[in-house]
């Protein structure tokens, strides 16, 4: 291979080349680690601060996630009451159930009696003698209707209505309605406090960043004596404040993924005793990507504001 | 050929600190490309001063700095280092980085300027080699004597082969025999190409070496005496 004559020593912007660009990354890459390592327990404190300041919001937003799935299943298992005309007797409506069980988008269809009605609202609205007050129960019978997953409750409770001995057809999804809207809010709260946490986190890396600055002003003065450019004096610390960031993102993964983990065995047992089979699910790759990235940008973000501060200080005016 | 014939032109300098304190007044002087020239006088006669006015660690408050015909003084924040890099200087206090080996110290400004690592271990070794320190080259300066980390100093400004040595009191903490030694060496340097300036109060040193001498009193130049009229001990 010739080699032509050099690169042009006069160019100011990448003097020596891209080769000699790489060789000065390089450099500051392995400096910023070495400065990090060589006071491993300020680094630590640093990275757990971090991470625990991480792991807030990303705990939330995995709640959240968990609770939305909870009630995604909630829904299906969410039944549409079919009032019958009150002359329809027994026999009538254990007919009209075995008609409707067989329609597409119903799952099960489960007759009420009136007494068995009646000693359900006695219960709930604690009037034991109800029952003994009213002289004919006014209850009529009640088809209680399971609707298939994904079918849409509003349709199927129309055709409901059309037919024949169905006097009201009552869904009640207004808990279920209030129950997203309570999600919609958190879900709000969590975006707010990620935004909070995490110009916390610039924050916090930044200061660390302008004590690295302060206990390393030497090495600043005399690599500026030498003749390093702003950047090669700058660049260090915005290495620094990546690995602060990426250490802080992937300790708060860590501490997320151990939280999921202590509490998958009391969150089997509940939902065991709803006969559900829920697991608790760890976070999507993106959701991981979007946090260890995201914080290590934080952190060049954070070193940036605290090194440009403090380069301007250095130089003759 | 560059169109400038000195390597350093004062015109007019006056340095006045922030406070009043007048550091220089009125110096006007050259140096020629490849020249070798004493700075001397009484301590705070101004020479430290004089020697940061050229390496831009310090502006003029008045009059020109020329460097290799480029006004020191207009130059930006951006190109300090530039210039910088064009100038090995060697510093009173040794301004070396103590948690640093001495091998890195001597290759900061390779390592600044870029320059691969097979490049910058073969030129580190020459510069410590030269200054007698090869040996000592996986220490910590704090684990050197003074003249020791003067040299490590020596050898930091030589290694990237700077155009203009500058040298504050190189000698300062060197008995006798090493300072005959080191002086003998930026002499052989100069003999190779290099612009060199030091600093120094060592007058019998000065008179033996018999090259220009700049003397300064009360910031002001109070004479400059040609190589040939420098008489020998």
């Amino acid at each position: 291979m010739s080699r032509r004559a050099g690169s042009q020593s006069g160019g100011v912007p990448w003097p020596g080349g891209v080769r000699a660009w790489a060789r000065r990354h390089a450099y500051s890459l392995l400096s910023s680690l070495g400065a990090l390592v060589r006071h491993p327990l300020a680094t630590l404190m640093t990275v757990v601060v971090l991470a625990i300041t991480l792991s807030l919001p990303t705990g939330l937003y995995m709640t959240l996630d968990n609770a939305e799935r909870i009630s995604d299943g909630w829904e299906r298992l969410d039944t549409v009451s079919v009032f019958l005309d009150a002359e329809i007797e027994e026999r009538g409506a254990v007919q009209l159930a075995s008609l409707l069980s067989t329609w597409p988008g119903i799952v099960a269809v489960d007759p009420i009696s009136p007494q068995a009605g009646m000693a359900e609202l006695t219960g709930r609205l604690q009037l034991d003698d109800l029952a003994g007050r009213i002289e004919a129960n006014p209850l009529p019978w009640v088809l209680e209707v399971t609707p298939a997953g994904g079918q849409d409750v509003e349709t199927l409770s129309g055709r409901l209505r059309g037919a024949e001995g169905v006097d009201q057809v009552v869904v009640d999804l207004q808990w279920l309605e209030r129950l997203s809207a309570i999600l919609a809010l958190l879900e709000r709260l969590a975006v707010l406090l990620g935004v909070l946490f995490a110009v916390a986190v610039a924050f916090v890396i930044g200061n660390t960043i302008r004590m690295d600055i302060h206990n390393r002003r030497e090495e600043i003065r005399v690599l500026a004596l030498v003749g390093a450019t702003d950047g090669f004096v700058r660049r260090p610390f915005l290495y620094s404040g990546f690995w602060y960031g990426l250490g802080g993102g992937l300790a708060a993964w860590l501490v997320v993924e151990l939280s999921l983990f202590v509490l998958s065995g009391p969150v089997g047992r509940l939902s065991g005793t709803y006969a559900s089979d829920f697991t608790l699910a760890s976070p999507p790759w993106l959701v991981v990507a979007t946090l260890v990235l995201g914080s290590g940008i934080l952190g060049v973000l954070g070193a940036w504001l605290a090194v440009g501060r403090h380069l301007r200080a250095i130089h003759p005016s | 050929m560059s169109g400038a014939e000195h390597m350093v032109r004062f015109e007019q300098v006056a340095k006045r600190y922030p406070g009043g304190i007048q550091a220089l007044g009125e110096v006007s002087f050259g140096l020629a490309r490849g020249e070798m020239v004493f700075l001397t006088g009484h301590s705070g006669a101004g020479k430290s001063t004089l020697l940061k006015l050229i390496a831009l660690l310090e502006r003029p408050s008045r009059g020109r700095v020329l460097f290799d015909g480029r006004n020191v003084g207009r130059i930006s924040r951006r190109q300090i280092p530039w210039l910088r890099r064009q100038i090995g200087i060697v510093f009173q206090d040794h301004s070396l980085l103590s948690d640093r080996r001495v091998f890195d110290n001597v290759a900061l400004p390779l390592v600044i300027a870029g320059v691969a690592y097979p490049e910058i271990r073969k030129r580190v070794r020459a510069a410590l080699d030269k200054v007698g320190l090869l040996e000592k080259e996986r220490m910590y300066p704090p684990m050197l004597s003074g003249g020791q980390q003067q040299r490590v100093g020596i050898a930091r400004a030589i290694v990237a082969k700077p155009p203009l040595l500058l040298a504050d009191e190189p000698t300062g903490n060197l008995d006798p025999e090493l300072s005959a030694e080191l002086m003998q060496f930026f002499v052989s340097l100069n003999e190779l190409g290099t612009t060199v300036l030091i600093a120094s109060h060592d007058l019998d040193l000065i008179r033996r070496l018999q090259r220009r001498v700049l003397v300064l009193k009360d910031g002001a130049l109070a004479d400059d005496v040609p190589a040939r009229q420098v008489a020998a001990p």
